[in-house]
Order: structure tokens, then sequence, then C-alpha cells
């Protein structure tokens, strides 16, 4: 026990060199010898006499702590000092209580200081770890923000492009319809004319000098031939105005479930027109599965890499488009040997508004913006290049993807 | 040979610590309060005034201006007819907002708090926070406040600015404590403070320590002993 609720006894309140001051102070006082004895009868000075002796408790609260003991037959002077003692006994007795006491409530404090100190600390290490938390999330909040802005812009780019393809397909549709239609219309009139040319035959020698002179013959024959190609033509823009809705169809945001293979082919064949003669364009599109996505989207993915390809070859190379169904989705490669891409720049090539072009050649967003679709599919997108030797480009999309 | 107390009967143990050897139960009790409310005042007058069969000195630590800064003790006591002494050590805290700590390593172990109310009304706040201090303490070392033996004394009743008893007993109408009223400097209601608290902390003794069946103290007894046992035994020797 400690404290204010601990017990002394008379020994541990009187150490040696107390009691041997004051016995003979006492001694002086009492007029004689004297013994002290603790609580247990134990002499604590002096030695107790035998036969006949004064005995008075010395109190320190209730019970007595010890007695004073003397031959000297005068009770109120030992009465009296018994009492002294006992004074000096509650003095030193509330001294060790008030320094324990004292002790105690230091240590309590020092204790609770340590505990604030490592409270303190403690948050103060979540501060730090949360400013620096802070930096890297507000980092990754502006990054976000920067993709969404791109995201944003792009398809805004793609939505006014597409509003303005099919506003101009639809401007087209109509004359290349009637235009067809009267290039139908007119080889049937050419073969009418044939059957007047041969009925003629029989006509005057004027009439077949002059039919000889124009040349009747062959301009029937080319006419047929001309009116041929030009419905190839008229054909043909038809179906470029075709593949143009398709393609534009970025309005058409949601997403659709369908086959890959068949947004690749209609790329490059809108891409093959454009290609120099020099340039082979290779197709290996094995059967795919179905993918849920956003198939303009994709579409623009495919453009860019292409139109990419195409310009690292140049005028004379080979690009090669190749599909095929992988694991839990679709692979598509597309690989040219062209130029290739420097070391230094490989790795930026997705960096926004990074370009190597000149000026008004490009903007510096095709991998990017094709690395957020393909990224929003859940897929991804690698690019390997050698300089001088080409350069490799993989698309994984999931099949279950975004 | 030194037992504390531990058994759970009657609600929670009380701390008194019981000497077979000795023949000794000692029981603490604080004096709790606001500062300047009266404690050690109230410690004085139930020295000099009342009459415990039993009585030892006071001891008080005071400062020049007459603020206890560790504690005052004083020992009271009775003799059962069993010869068990049982001996109340009387403390009173510091009531200074600073010696908290002081006032958390007194409070720890008590059996017993009279809590000292200033009566002024410019003092409600003081005790208010002082009665919120103790009972944040004693959650600290671990007493029930909910069992605990408590008695409230609205000492100072001879100052003007108080409250009447009426309003006072009226505030107070939902607590469960008994609540007295004194003017210590003047020694009135320190006994009777002292005699309710003896009243609050003889059934949980009884119930601990058979003080009725095993030492034939009776509650009567043990008040009366413990108040005016000296008077009892001036009229009766």
């Amino acid at each position: 026990m400690k404290g204010v609720d601990r017990s002394f006894t008379l020994e541990e309140l009187l150490g040696g060199n107390t009691r041997a001051s004051l016995q003979p102070r006492i001694e002086s006082l009492v007029g004689g010898a004297t013994a002290l004895t603790g609580s247990g009868g134990e002499p604590l000075w002096g030695r107790i006499p035998d036969g006949a002796s004064f005995r008075v408790p010395i109190q320190l609260e209730l019970e007595p702590i010890g007695h004073l003991v003397s031959d000297v037959p005068d009770m109120p002077r030992l009465r009296a000092a018994a009492a002294l003692l006992g004074f000096l006994l509650r003095q030193r007795a509330q001294y060790l209580m008030a320094s324990d006491l004292h002790i105690e409530t230091v240590q309590a404090d020092y204790e609770a200081l340590l505990a604030k100190h490592a409270e303190l600390e403690e948050s103060e290490r979540r501060l730090r770890e949360l400013s620096s938390q802070l930096e890297q999330r507000v980092e990754a909040q502006v990054a976000l923000l920067d993709e969404r802005q791109r995201q944003l812009y792009e398809a805004e780019r793609l939505a006014s492009v597409g509003q303005l393809a099919a506003g101009i397909a639809h401007e087209i549709n109509n004359p290349i319809g009637f235009i067809r239609s009267n290039l139908g219309t007119s080889r049937k009139y050419v073969g009418q004319l044939r059957a007047v040319r041969d009925a003629l035959q029989g006509g005057s020698a004027e009439t077949l000098e002059r039919a000889r002179e124009i040349d009747v013959d062959f301009i029937l024959d080319d006419f047929d031939d001309l009116l041929r190609d030009c419905l190839d033509g008229a054909d043909r823009i038809a179906r470029i105005v075709r593949d143009l809705k398709g393609f534009s169809n970025v309005d058409g945001a949601a997403e659709e479930s369908l086959d890959l293979g068949e947004n690749l082919s209609v790329v490059c064949d809108m891409l093959a027109g454009q290609l120099p003669p020099g340039v082979a364009l290779h197709r290996r599109l094995a059967p795919l599965p179905t993918l849920r996505c956003r198939s303009g989207h994709l579409n623009q993915v495919f453009f860019n890499v292409l139109r990419n390809a195409m310009q690292a070859v140049g005028e004379h190379g080979t690009i090669s488009v190749a599909a095929s169904a992988e694991e839990g989705g679709v692979c598509i490669e597309i690989v040219d040997d062209g130029c290739g891409i420097a070391k230094e720049h490989l790795g930026r090539v997705f960096d926004p508004f990074y370009t190597t072009r000149a000026v008004g050649e490009g903007t510096g967003l095709g991998l990017t913006v094709a690395r957020d679709i393909v990224q929003s599919h859940r897929g991804r997108i690698d690019i390997a290049s050698k300089p001088g030797s080409g350069t490799r480009v993989k698309i994984s999309l999931p099949a279950e993807a975004a | 040979m030194v037992s504390r107390a531990t058994s759970e009967q009657g609600g929670a143990a009380l701390m008194a610590e019981f000497d077979e050897e000795l023949g000794r139960l000692t029981v603490k009790v604080v004096y709790y309060g606001p500062a300047q409310s009266g404690k050690t005042t109230n410690l004085m007058q139930l020295h000099d005034l009342a009459g415990p069969e039993l009585k030892g000195e006071i001891m008080t630590l005071e400062t020049q201006n007459d603020r206890t800064l560790f504690f005052d003790l004083l020992p009271v006591g009775l003799r059962a007819p069993s010869g068990l002494l049982v001996k109340l050590r009387l403390f009173t805290v510091p009531g200074q907002v600073a010696h908290d700590g002081t006032r958390k390593a007194i409070l720890s172990r008590a059996d017993a708090v009279v809590f000292v109310a200033d009566s002024r009304r410019n003092q409600t706040t003081n005790n208010a926070e002082s009665f919120d201090n103790l009972a944040a303490n004693a959650a600290r070392v671990g007493l029930d406040f909910a069992t605990l033996p408590l008695v409230i004394q609205f000492n100072k009743r001879d100052l003007p600015d108080i409250d009447s008893e009426a309003v006072i007993r009226e505030q107070w109408r939902e607590a469960p404590w008994p609540l007295t009223f004194a003017s210590a400097i003047g020694g009135e209601g320190v006994r009777e403070t002292f005699a309710a608290l003896l009243g609050q902390l003889y059934p949980a003794l009884d119930a601990q320590f058979a003080l009725d069946a095993q030492h034939g103290l009776s509650a009567e007894a043990f008040v009366a002993g413990l108040c005016d046992g000296d008077v009892a035994l001036r009229a009766g020797g």
C-alpha cells in the first residue's frame, strides 16, 4: 500500500539517527533512563527495566504504535514525553504520506504526458501520411480530370465529325441515287442505239459512209464501258458513304454486341483507297467472339493505329492486321515494317499532345485517345517498336468489356 | 495478515481493509468538493465537536492561505462488542482544479464520499464542475459511482445569496443521494452530515464484514459510536 493508505511502524518513522538524537533529549525531559518499544514490544532504544516500570502508549492515529517505558515514577512527565513523540511521529507520517502522494502524482502526470506525447506523435504521423497521400490523391484526380477532358474533347470532335459525315452522306446519297438510276437507264439506251445502228445497216451508202466516219461501233462499245465504269464508281461512292456513316457512328455511343472483325474490315476498306501503290495491306481476321463494346469508339482506335502505320511505311511497305480470339477476349495486332519509333519517343507516345510530326499534321492525340478508349473497355494496348524495322501494336479487349 | 475486501455482496465491494490479526477494520472516507467549500472545516469541527468513541489527532498540511495542499486526515473509530476496532480515516482533498492528480490519488480506494458544496449561488458552476470531476475520478480509480456511499452537503448556509433548502431539494429531486445542509464554520450540520454518511456506509460494510452477525455491531450502535461515542461514555461513565 502506498500514499495515504499505507500504515507505518514506529521503526519506519524513527530512523536510527533520529532515535540516537531523540533518546538523550527525551530522557532529560523524563529525568531518567527510558526505553522505547514498537507495537510488538521490541525495544527501539534503551533497555526495558526489570520489575516495576511505568509504561505510556505513543499514539499515531487511534491505536498505540509503541510505548515509552521508564523507571522514573513521574507519569505526567512520561505522558508529556510520549505525546511529544506522538506529535513528531504524526508530522513525520504526514510528511511521508505527502511525499508518497507527491511522487505518485508526479508519476501519474508524467505518464499522462508520455501518453499524450505518444498520441501527438501518432496523430502527427497520421497527418503526415494523409498529407503525402493527399498529394498522390490530387495527382490521381488531376490525371483523371485530364483524361476525362481529353475524352470529352475527342468525343465532341468525333460527334461533330460524325454529324458532318452523316449530313454529307445523306446529301450525297440522293444525287448518287439518281446518278445510278440514270446511268442504268443510259445503258439501256445504249442497247437501243445498237438496235438502231443494226437497222441502219441496210440504209443508203451516204448513211453508211457517215456511220463509218464517226465510228459508231467504237462509240457504242466505249459508251457501254464508260457507263459501266461510272456505275462502278457510283457504287464505290455509295459504299464509302455507307462506311463513313458506320464509322462515324459515335452518337450511338451505347454499347452493342458485335463482331469486331466487321469493324476492322470497314476501317481497312476505308484506308485501302488511300494506300500508295507500293504498300500492301494484309488481313488475317479469324472468327471472333462477339463483344459488348462501343463500336464507333473502337473504330476510332483502329483508324488511329492504322493511320500511324500508314504514315510509318510511307510509299513502300507492308501493313498487316490480325485479329484472333484469345482466352477471355480478343487480340488485335497491327504490324508495320515502317520507320519505327525512336527509343526516346516510345515512352511518351501515349502522352497527350506529344507528336513528332510537323505542326498541322498530327494533333498528338491519336494514341492517347486510343489508349483511353481501350482502357474504358478494360482492355490494354501495348506498343513494341524498333527504329528502322517497324512497329507492333497489340490491343487486347476482354470479353466482358465495359 | 491483511486482506483486502473483495466479496461482491450487496453491490460493489468496498475497498475497506480488514486486518484479522490486529482485529481492525480500516475504512476510508473522503471529503470532496470545490476549492474553499469547507472540507477542512468539516474535519476540524468533527474533531472538536462530534465525539466518536475513539478519536485521533487531526493531521493537516496547509499552505499559508489556509488552502489544503495535500490532504487532511482525521482518524476516528469505535470498538465493536466483539473487540473489532472499526477505524475510519477521514480525508479531505485539495479543491483547486490544478491539484487533480492529488485528488485522484486520495480518492482511490475510498469507501465513502462526502461532497461538500458551497451554497452560494455564484458557486453553482464550481460545484457542478467539482461534482463532475468526482464522478470522472471515481471512474478512473475504479470506484462504482452508482453504488458508492455518498452524501451531499450544502455548506455555508450562514452566508447571504443562497438558495433556500426547498429550492435546492427541488433541484436535486432526481438524485439518489441524501442532502444535508451545514454551516461548518459554526459547527452546524457537520455531525448530521457525518451521521448521514455513516447511515449510507453501514449496509455495505455489514454486507461485506457481517458487522451485526459476527461483531454485534448494529447500525444504530455504529452511527452512535462514531458520532456520539464519547458523550455516551461520559454520560454512562
